[in-house]
């Protein structure tokens, strides 16, 4: 398995079946067609009776009439969940690991949302149904008890596949606002470096291709972090803590994503890197706004190459990504529609083939 | 390897195996071994085929030939198997040692047999891992098919050039 | 004339007819005033109703861009930002204070919002993922916010004001169509009530002077009888003093 090449013959031995499950589910995506139609939809039943020849057909069926933005993204959401368990039920080793480590990342959002809402005394189930379902662990509801870091760790996320990932966080010893957010960050982090290990040890194509693709997504967040915290209370050094240690920016990028103090330095640290040069490059001086879209872009576009390949796990990644993106768009096109804003349909839709 | 007059010496082992010991061993590899790559090829193939045909279930009977194409390798190996025990006849020791060119017959024989079950276990995973990604791409885009079981077709040459060169290296095998 | 409209029921007497004056010039300077408050309001709830229109205006567009700004954010941020951003806050930053403005003595309330002074919570929300995005939703509720606060100060003023205006008009119209004709009426019922009594006493007094006349008349016929009878006896005594005279001739000691 682990010399490149000869997975071939053996990776179907376990997760042939699902990977060809994952590539009929990616088929099911919505086309340039589908696309077309819905930005032709002038009220959101429109969209529903689009949708209802999709994938998701089944899950907006029931659905009584005065929909909502909100409702059409849960449903969405409900039909990548769906899609996902049943992979997740169907998979054996080392592929059940490697799914459970595409949900990290939801867990670390759900962690920090439920602790974040226990800190300004939320109800616990109230938090718990607004978490994301890919994100969902047997002990979640525990973490209401936790008041610091230390005892968060202690009672409950020890027995968590996240607990590697709090020995960075347990230092500090209060909840705030601040710390919460660097605690997800921080996270996030440690959760991404750990992914990229277990991917190279997985070796292969999955190695390769998960590898590139995790590195995007660490420089991706190595930047958005840098513009994001511009003009905040968050230092240099504990900016520089947050990047992960591998990707293309790694080491020298972060040095100068860490002193970056406004946009417009940020794109000129960027013009060194030409995957990401070319995307500042989309973007005229000084604004940022379709920024987030350049990088979904390159993100579907790294995602849909993954499928080029045959016999590896990064299918099942991509296809996470590439399914979110398509409800991210669906939620951008039913906005629009709702809210009559129709000249801005196409700002936000990522188009994936 | 010289000759040593001494029958128990380890350096006389291969001349003293049985050439029909030989024989038998290469048949079994040529069958044994085919079966292996075939049945090797149709599960690579059939995994992918019956997850793929979930979504998209037209696929199922074209792709049956990727099947029965690993299902090709298995019956070349039981062909060139039956062909080279149609060459088996019992041997005599002559002065307690095998005659050469009985020695020789064996050896084809077994030679034959690991060529083939070789080159048809190499082949049947080419065809198998040729299917799979025909399955794939068929339920992905329908006019790939017919692209790809080109491809397909020349991976399961390969399997009967394993089979001729067999079939004529065991032609020069006779028992004297 | 003092039968024609409702009138107070009171004695026609001239002190009451003074009162009565007296507050009808109150009502007339009451109801100027009115008449004044009135129209000062009035002008006062056309402002109001024009600011209304606008900051309605600028709210439809200002709404529009903030709700369009929240999907930008989840479109960038993830879906599920708008929990974390729930969980962070545990009181509103903006709040409200109200006021009392005085229009021409109408206390209209005045609501302000005022900034807590707290730290901004949600500065790194979205750190990773969409924070400017969140930023820029975050400031453009903010604007919505205060356009709503203002919208809802005009509005309730409105809605006081145009309580005050009805109350004033009605106490204008009161004054106007009511009271005033009221007192007037009571005023020329009064006077007429007075006049009436005056010709009583004219006509009775006439009349008593005619009696009087007469018997004085008459007394003095009976006086001027008496006279006449004295005056012939004196005639004739006078002619018999001429004849005396005349028959005496010159008689030499009767001087006049």
């Amino acid at each position: 398995m682990s010399m490149y090449g000869f997975e071939a013959m053996s990776f179907n031995i376990k997760d042939g079946f699902l990977e060809a499950i994952v590539r009929g589910y990616k088929a099911g995506l919505l086309s340039a067609i589908d696309y077309n139609n819905l930005c032709q939809c002038e009220t959101l039943d429109d969209i529903k009776l689009q949708l209802s020849g999709t994938d998701y057909g089944n899950f907006l069926a029931n659905e009584p009439s005065p929909l909502h933005t909100a409702t059409i993204v849960e449903k969405c959401t409900q039909s990548l969940v769906s899609e996902f368990s049943y992979m997740r039920t169907q998979a054996s080793e080392p592929l059940a690991t490697f799914l459970d480590y595409v949900t990290y990342g939801h867990m670390i959002d759900n962690i920090v949302l439920i602790v974040s809402g226990t800190l300004h005394e939320r109800d616990v189930q109230e938090l718990l149904d607004k978490c994301h379902p890919l994100g969902m662990f047997d002990s979640i509801a525990t973490l209401a008890v936790a008041s610091n870091m230390r005892e968060l760790y202690r009672l409950v996320l020890v027995d968590t596949p996240l607990a590697p990932y709090f020995a960075e966080c347990v230092t500090s010893e209060d909840l705030d606002d601040m710390n919460i957010e660097i605690m997800r960050n921080t996270l996030y982090k440690a959760y991404l470096e750990d992914f990229y290990n277990f991917c190279k040890k997985l070796g292969g194509a999955t190695a390769t291709i998960m590898c590139d693709l995790l590195a995007y997504e660490a420089d991706r967040r190595a930047i958005n972090i840098t513009i994001n915290s511009i003009g905040t209370e968050l230092t240099r050094d504990d900016r520089r803590k947050l990047f992960s240690h591998f990707g293309l920016l790694y080491p020298y990028g972060h040095e100068e994503l860490a002193v970056c103090e406004d946009f417009d330095q940020v794109r000129a640290a960027m013009e060194k890197y030409p995957p990401y040069q070319s995307i500042f490059s989309k973007l005229q001086f000084g604004e940022s706004q379709i920024l987030d879209k350049a990088f979904y872009e390159a993100e579907v576009k790294a995602c849909v190459l993954g499928y080029e390949q045959q016999f590896h796990y990064a299918v099942f990644f991509a296809y996470v990504r590439l399914k979110e993106q398509e409800i991210r768009n669906i939620m951008w096109i039913s906005e629009c529609v709702a809210q009559n804003q129709k000249a801005r349909i196409h700002d936000g839709i990522v188009f994936i083939f | 390897m010289g000759y040593s007059p001494d029958p128990g010496s380890w350096r006389n082992a291969l001349t003293y195996i049985s050439p029909y010991a030989f024989s038998a061993v290469g048949i079994g590899i040529a069958i044994g071994i085919s079966v292996l790559g075939a049945s090797w090829g149709i599960f690579i193939t059939g995994s992918s085929l019956v997850g793929a045909a979930i979504k998209v279930p037209r696929i199922t009977s074209k792709n049956l030939i990727s099947v029965i194409f690993c299902e090709a390798v298995a019956i070349y190996g039981v062909i060139v198997a039956i062909i080279l025990q149609t060459k088996l006849e019992s041997v005599r020791m002559v002065d307690d040692r095998w005659t050469p060119d009985a020695l020789r017959a064996g050896y084809s024989i077994f030679a034959s047999g690991l060529i083939v079950g070789f080159a048809n276990l190499v082949c049947g995973l080419c065809v198998g891992i040729i299917g799979s990604s025909c399955a794939l791409s068929d339920a992905q885009n329908s006019t790939l098919f017919v692209k790809i079981l080109v491809i397909e077709i020349f991976g399961s040459a390969l399997g009967l050039f394993g089979v001729i060169v067999g079939i004529i290296m065991s032609s020069q095998a006779i028992f004297v | 004339m003092s039968g024609g409209g409702a009138r107070l029921v009171v004695v026609p007497t001239v002190t009451v007819l003074a009162v009565i004056k007296a507050r009808l010039i109150g009502a007339t300077k009451g109801h100027q005033l009115l008449k004044k408050k009135s129209d000062a309001l009035t002008m006062q709830f056309r402002q109001i109703l024009k600011r209304i229109v606008e900051t309605k205006e600028m709210m439809g567009e200002t709404m529009k861009q903030a709700a369009f700004a929240l999907t930008e954010a989840k479109y960038a941020a993830g879906d599920n930002i708008k929990h974390t951003v729930f969980e962070n806050v545990s009181s509103a930053t903006i709040k409200v204070r109200s006021k009392q403005d005085n229009v021409a003595g109408v206390k209209l309330p005045k609501f302000q919002h005022y900034t807590e002074a707290g730290e901004t919570k949600n500065a790194l929300t979205g750190l990773a993922r969409g924070g400017q995005q969140i930023q820029l939703c975050k400031s453009a509720y903010v604007k919505a916010v205060e356009l709503l606060v203002e919208l809802a100060s005009l509005q309730t003023s409105f809605l006081t004001l145009d309580e005050a205006i009805k109350t004033t008009n009605r106490r204008v119209n009161a004054l106007e169509n009511v009271v005033k004709p009221k007192l007037e009426n009571t005023i020329s019922y009064i006077k007429g009530e007075l006049d009436e009594l005056e010709r009583e006493e004219f006509f009775r007094l006439k009349k008593v002077q005619a009696n009087k006349k007469k018997v004085a008349d008459r007394e003095l016929k009976e006086k001027l009888d008496a006279a006449g009878r004295v005056a012939d006896k004196l005639a004739a005594r006078a002619e018999e003093v001429v004849s005396m005279l005349t028959a005496n001739g010159k008689d030499e000691d009767v001087i006049f």
